[in-house]
């Protein structure tokens, strides 16, 4: 893009600017001026407005995308047997230095001599504001504007991996055989268009950790987990604004 | 005699040096040789493998942590012979839920239930990796943007 054509750029607003983003801003301005700013500075729009860390969730029955696909993790079932990741390999054909989704572990404390064992799978949160398909030089990576889901067009991919350094979860990877960024897609081809209900994962997982389904369907199994009351739905690194689909709870 | 005084002082002083070297060394590998497998049995965890990777279990957890006998287990609920659990098709969760193996105390009131605290006894695919001193494959652990070249 040359210089002169930014100006031609439609405005994108501060109303999707996340946290970061702000935080970043008032330091830059402080700095410089080296005067408190005061709070009506800061706001450049309305807490109500500004979405990432208070609302996880689209507005009841405001979801994007129709089906809008999501996935909610229930953390502490996790054992690490890595049937998810095997399927996935099996499924999408992800080459051994790659990887779709992977298992993370970390050591909790209970106490001064007790320790818990965290499993914690993740992979691409098929965020509604993504970062990669933002930065994205050739749009070969875009947001699917029926399910919602961040897609590859691998023919477009230039391997810049500018998307690999935007992404704030570390959910791509570069395919050396196509010469392409490649990473989850909820198993859209291999499977959803085959009319499979069940990403790879969803369906290899024995403990139930991985919860497949339709967002917007009130009735679904997702909509479900994320609405109990007296559990805690969180997503990983709000901050950045990214809005993820993915979600972790406990039971 | 002050010329002989010195030495022996020194002599004396390095005994008793070594002999706290040798308590204060020594005293772990006595704890470690008051572990007595015929008491407690194997030292070594035992692993296993299926129906998922993987499950641990150590023997001194509990006799000498929870003081059960050798016959609270053997052979009612677990046969001595290893590998013997493993084999079985109803070695799983459901099982448990209904009392079998580690069910039989693990059922919440005895000690803690069998559909909680799952990664106690699971160590997943990167604990069982990590015990045996298995490197992780490439590509897996790699943190960072930069891999895959």
């Amino acid at each position: 893009m040359k210089n002169m054509d930014f100006e031609k750029l439609s405005n994108e607003g501060t109303e999707t600017l996340p946290s970061e983003e702000r935080r970043r801003f008032l330091r830059f301005g402080l700095s410089v001026t080296g005067v408190f700013l005061g709070g009506s500075v800061l706001s450049l729009t309305s807490a109500r407005d500004a979405l990432g860390i208070s609302d996880i969730l689209p507005d009841a029955k405001k979801f994007p995308y129709k089906p809008h696909y999501s996935m909610v993790i229930i953390q502490n079932r996790c054992v690490d047997c890595e049937r998810c990741m095997e399927a996935c390999t099996k499924t999408n054909d992800v080459p051994s230095y790659g990887y779709r989704t992977k298992i993370l572990d970390q050591k909790r404390d209970l106490g001064p001599s007790l320790q818990e064992q965290v499993f914690m799978p993740v992979l691409c949160n098929h965020c509604n504001r993504p970062p990669c398909v933002r930065v994205c030089p050739t749009t070969a990576t875009y947001k699917d504007k029926t399910n919602g889901i961040v897609m590859m067009d691998y023919k477009r991919c230039i391997g810049c991996k500018t998307c690999m350094a935007a992404c704030p979860y570390n959910a791509r990877y570069f395919k050396e055989t196509n010469r392409a960024i490649d990473k989850c897609n909820f198993c859209f081809d291999t499977r959803l268009s085959k009319g499979e209900k069940l990403t790879a994962c969803a369906a290899a997982c024995p403990a139930g950790v991985r919860n497949f389904g339709d967002l917007s369907d009130t009735e679904s199994n997702v909509y479900k987990l994320v609405h109990r009351p007296d559990k805690v739905v969180w997503v990983l690194r709000p901050e950045t604004g990214a809005l993820p689909n993915v979600f972790y709870t406990t039971d | 005699m002050k010329g002989r005084n010195i030495p022996f002082g020194k002599f004396f002083s390095l005994l008793v040096l070594a002999g706290v070297l040798i308590l204060a060394v020594g005293k772990p590998s006595v704890a470690d040789e008051g572990y007595d497998e015929d008491t407690y049995g194997p030292a070594k965890p035992i692993v296993w493998t299926k129906p998922v990777k993987a499950v641990v279990f150590q023997h001194k957890i509990h006799t000498m942590g929870a003081g059960l006998e050798c016959n609270s287990c053997h052979d009612g609920i677990f046969q001595m012979e290893a590998g013997n659990a493993e084999s079985k098709d109803d070695f799983n969760m459901q099982s448990l839920y209904k009392g079998n193996y580690c069910g039989a105390c693990h059922d919440g009131s005895m000690a803690f239930a069998s559909n909680t605290r799952c990664t106690s006894c699971h160590i997943g695919v990167q604990g069982y990796n990590k015990m045996m001193g298995v490197t992780a494959k490439h590509g897996e652990g790699e943190e960072g943007h930069g891999g895959g070249h």
